[in-house]
């Protein structure tokens, strides 16, 4: 895959200085630089499929009755949709993408701590994906259970959800090793004067995600493995037909999905933070409050699961105790947004695509996490809790935050690794095209759910009409935006102008190397003297 | 905390309209912050950061301080208006919601059961929820209430609906294919009709449509059991040939539609011969809806003929949501073609070939875990308040299935 893009560049990039050739020098490389191409690459990959099903559902939706497709064909459509979209694509995204090309330069290492373990998590993926992919067309068919699996209907189904749930497990050993990896790098790996206090706002991001996916993943792995017992040999933990609870499986799956959530959104707080002070020239205001508010995302966020589970039947003190947490966990996203609006004021800024996506990230995270509020608040969560408005919500912040914070790091930092760049005004459309129709795509849903539309549903009742077609004419503008997006984005990394070591005026190690960046990543091992955002002696042009 | 609380919408939609209110504060005070700032320092006016600024201790903290207050206030309210949806007026009526792949039944304290949840206007209604395979939801949007019905568990929920009317009662926990099928309504009734709908005989098969001719007194001309009355008897109206007086010119017709319809819109325009032209119209007093209500029961009954329909049974009972009436798979057998074919079913672990005949088919109907088609998931639930006689015509109308 990556070969085949490989620009003309300087002899001694990491391009053409390896010791094998052809696809081998990619699949079996150890260089941090190469796996993270990789896997930037096969997740863009899942993304595109996800995408595609996407749009397919919102075809199916945009009337009532069928559209272009049955029901069980849609509920296996929007359970791929899902766990594609998050086991295989957003969450191992940041972390292998953009966490192994950057986050080593950042910290003036030459490689991660692990660079075969590092091999492996990427093999590993690889193979998880490979599984899931075969679920789709073996045994019964594809999984028809919603990417939650949700007991007693999970161990019921004729479909393929055995093989499909191992395939996450497998990946999900994946996300492990590359956060052992990466908090290891980030702890020994630093360079001479790259202390914590200087870390980029990036680092200490997927420092917190790497935490998350150690600690959070395991859980997700026994459970996945119990739902395979419960199915293959009928242990009855789960069934209540065999004396099992139902619940108890809502609860070790949510454990480690709603940390996920943070998987999902964390590093991409941290692209956001290192985007705005390099296009308003200005040092991001509140390092450490930004650096801390991460890691308490990650702690308070792994105590919030049971709000998922409000209708569920569980008790009244736990709902006490959930929601409650919910609201604490609130605050330092609270925290970023308004410590990142501030960075803007008196800077000098500059709208070119990746501060666009930044600060559109900055308004649609913003919605996402309001209208979270609405879902932790015990009273109207009842209302809300398993409608549009919940796919809506989920929308705004994993695609409007995370996926958006994505965006803008490829326009951030591809042309860094290609030494070309893509055309500016392209774009700028595309961001619009995107950013326009994914409000009205996203919104829409979130007013259905408000007048009551359940979610994953095939079929709907005619008053809900207007808002799904309004919905499905916004996801084809979204999708027209992506495409042209991804066309000149990739033609312009191919072909375009080339790009000097520091096209936007960074601060961090990344721009102080040759674009695209030797094997080795620094010549001479450099030594820190500034911090991150420090833009006075980082030679602005 | 609401001691006079009457209704769940008024404990959840202030919480919603405080919530909203706020985060609309928010929202808009940080989109116009972040476009003021974009437009003012925006490179082409401000060349060079006026500023390096790193931060600011007391902003940090008030930021912190002030959303903590308004998230604690968010909370507050979230969870009171919550305990006013869990705590069960006392005076509430309790009604039995079971739920299966993919229907909804009601069953009252006399025993009755419907698949539409009538209530009575200005009560509280305590709904049990149970569940006989997986995970669904009950959800009522208008009245903001919504529960999981969880298999082996107890939940409940209430509400009570202030005006007479239709609401949507949906399935709100994915439950495979059937699931956004698997909707019904809470029919709200003025006390004394739904008392009176309440004391009908809880075996005399329900259609709205017959609740509609007794509602508008057609029954009074029109016999249902054949006997002459006034007008003709509705007893095997759909498809007969009879002969009408149109303008005073005799001619024959079938009664189907578009006859039945233009009766109740034009009582006079076609008289059935023998019969005097007296009938009032029913344009403003019957709603479209309400006519194809009549039309469909005077169809698909027949009326009365038959006390005990099979098909009808099948539909309510939710059989049809797992067995076919066309031969596609569903989560169980298709009933086309079934009776007196050779199956195989799995009994105890061993493998038998046995008759699909009245009695298996009975058996399976009482014991349905007994013997299970090969290829099958053992899920369907028994029916223990099905009477002798509704599984005798169930049989016959597999029977009939061809």
């Amino acid at each position: 895959m990556g070969s085949a893009d490989q620009p003309e560049t300087v002899a001694s990039s990491f391009w053409n200085d390896t010791g094998r050739s052809g696809i081998t020098s990619w699949i079996f490389s150890t260089d941090h630089k190469r796996i993270g191409l990789l896997y930037f690459y096969t997740v863009l990959s899942f993304f595109l499929i996800a995408v595609s099903l996407g749009v397919l559902l919102r075809i199916e939706l945009m009337a009532p009755g069928r559209t272009i497709m049955g029901p069980q064909t849609y509920n296996a459509m929007f359970t791929v949709h899902g766990v594609v979209m998050i086991f295989l694509f957003i969450i191992p995204g940041f972390p292998g993408a953009f966490g192994n090309l950057i986050m080593p330069i950042q910290i003036g290492a030459q490689d991660v701590s692990f660079p075969r373990l590092n091999l492996f998590s990427w093999w590993l993926y690889i193979f998880g994906a490979a599984i899931i992919i075969t679920s789709l067309f073996t045994g019964g068919g594809p999984p028809d259970t919603g990417w939650t699996f949700y007991v007693p209907f999970s161990e019921r189904t004729t479909t393929n959800v055995s093989l499909a749930v191992f395939g996450v497990f497998v990946v999900g050993f994946s996300s492990i090793l590359t956060g052992v990896n990466f908090v290891t790098t980030i702890h020994r790996l630093r360079a001479q004067g790259m202390t914590w206090g200087r870390l980029p706002l990036f680092v200490w991001s997927i420092y917190a995600t790497a935490w998350v996916q150690i600690l959070a993943t395991p859980i997700l792995g026994i459970t996945l493995a119990l739902i395979i017992a419960e199915r293959l040999l009928g242990t009855g933990l789960f069934d209540p037909a065999r004396g099992g609870d139902p619940l108890m499986y809502q609860h070790l799956f949510w454990i480690y999905s709603h940390p996920a959530v943070y998987i999902m959104i964390l590093p991409a707080m941290g692209v956001i933070s290192d985007v705005i002070p390099v296009f308003s020239r200005k040092p991001i205001f509140g390092y450490k409050m930004i650096a801390f508010s991460s890691l308490a995302i990650a702690a308070a966020g792994s105590l919030v699961w049971g709000h998922h589970m409000f209708t569920s039947g569980m008790s009244d003190t736990a709902i006490l105790v959930f929601s409650f947490l919910t609201f604490v966990v609130a605050i330092p996203s609270a925290i970023k947004v308004f410590n990142w609006v501030s960075t803007l004021y008196r800077g000098s800024i500059s709208l070119e695509a990746p501060m666009l996506f930044a600060l559109s990230f900055l308004l649609l995270f913003s919605i996402g996490g309001l209208t979270g509020l609405i879902l932790g608040a015990a009273a109207t969560d009842i209302h809300v809790h398993d409608t549009q408005f919940v796919v809506g919500h989920f929308h705004y912040v994993i695609f409007g935050g995370a996926g958006f914070a994505f965006f803008s790091a490829m326009h951030y930092w591809l042309p860094k690794f290609y030494g070309r760049r893509y055309a500016e005004k392209p774009a700028v459309v595309a961001w619009a095209l995107m950013f326009i129709g994914f409000n009205i795509t996203y919104f829409s849903m979130m007013v259905l759910g408000m007048k009551g539309m359940p979610r994953r549903y095939y079929d709907y009742l005619p008053e809900f009409t207007a808002l799904n077609l309004t919905s499905t004419i916004g996801s084809w503008i979204l999708v027209s935006g992506l495409i042209l997006m991804l066309v000149n984005l990739f033609r312009g990394l191919l072909k375009g102008e080339p790009v000097g070591d520091n096209p936007w005026g960074g601060a961090t190690l990344e721009w102080s190397i040759p674009s695209p960046p030797p094997t080795e990543n620094f010549v001479e091992e450099p030594v820190v003297t500034h911090g991150p955002y420090d833009f006075s002696g980082s030679g602005i042009p | 905390m609401y001691p006079n609380l009457l209704t769940t919408n008024q404990a959840v939609d202030p919480v919603f309209m405080f919530i909203f209110g706020a985060c609309l504060v928010l929202l808009l005070g940080i989109t116009a912050t972040m476009l003021v700032f974009v437009f003012r320092y925006h490179r082409s006016r401000a060349p060079e950061p006026t500023s390096q600024s790193s931060g600011n201790i007391w902003l940090e903290i008030t930021w912190i301080v002030l959303p903590s207050i308004l998230v604690l206030a968010m909370f507050y309210y979230g969870w009171a208006g919550y305990l006013s949806l869990r705590n069960v007026p006392k005076n509430a009526l309790p009604v039995t919601a079971t739920a299966r792949m993919w229907s909804w039944s009601f069953t009252y304290a006399n025993g009755k059961t419907s698949s539409k949840l009538y209530v009575p206007v200005g009560k509280p209604i305590l709904v049990n929820l149970v569940s006989l395979d997986v995970l669904h939801g009950f959800y009522l949007p208008a009245f903001r209430v919504k529960r999981d019905v969880v298999p082996g568990m107890k939940n409940h929920a209430w509400f009570v609906a202030t005006k007479p009317g239709s609401y949507d009662l949906f399935c709100s926990q994915y439950c495979g294919v059937g699931h956004s099928a698997m909707i019904t309504s809470v029919e709200a009734l003025p006390e004394p009709q739904f008392a009176a709908w309440l004391a009908q005989s809880a075996s005399m098969a329900e259609h709205p449509g017959k609740e509609l001719l007794e509602k508008h007194g057609c029954l009074g001309c029109h016999s249902l059991d054949g006997s002459p009355k006034i007008g003709p008897t509705l007893k095997g109206i759909w498809g007969r040939k009879v002969t009408v007086m149109t303008g005073g010119v005799e001619r024959s017709t079938i009664v189907d539609e578009p006859y039945l319809r233009k009766s109740l819109l034009e009582p006079n325009a076609d008289v059935v011969k023998g019969f005097p032209p007296i009938m009032p119209p029913f344009g403003k007093v019957l709603k479209e809806d309400e006519i194809n209500q009549i039309i469909s029961f005077l169809r698909s009954n027949g009326v009365e003929q038959s006390p005990l329909d099979g098909k009808k049974l099948a539909r309510e009972k939710g059989c049809l949501g797992c067995h076919s009436l066309d031969g596609s798979v569903g989560a169980g057998p298709t009933f086309k073609g079934l009776y007196n074919k050779q199956v195989t079913v799995m009994q105890n672990g061993t493998r038998l070939t046995v008759t699909a005949d009245d009695a298996y088919l009975s058996e399976s109907i009482r014991q349905p875990k007994a013997k299970i088609v090969e290829g099958f998931q053992p899920i369907m639930p028994p029916y223990p308040d099905l009477k002798d006689d509704e599984i005798t015509a169930l049989v016959e109308f597999i029977e009939a299935v061809k």
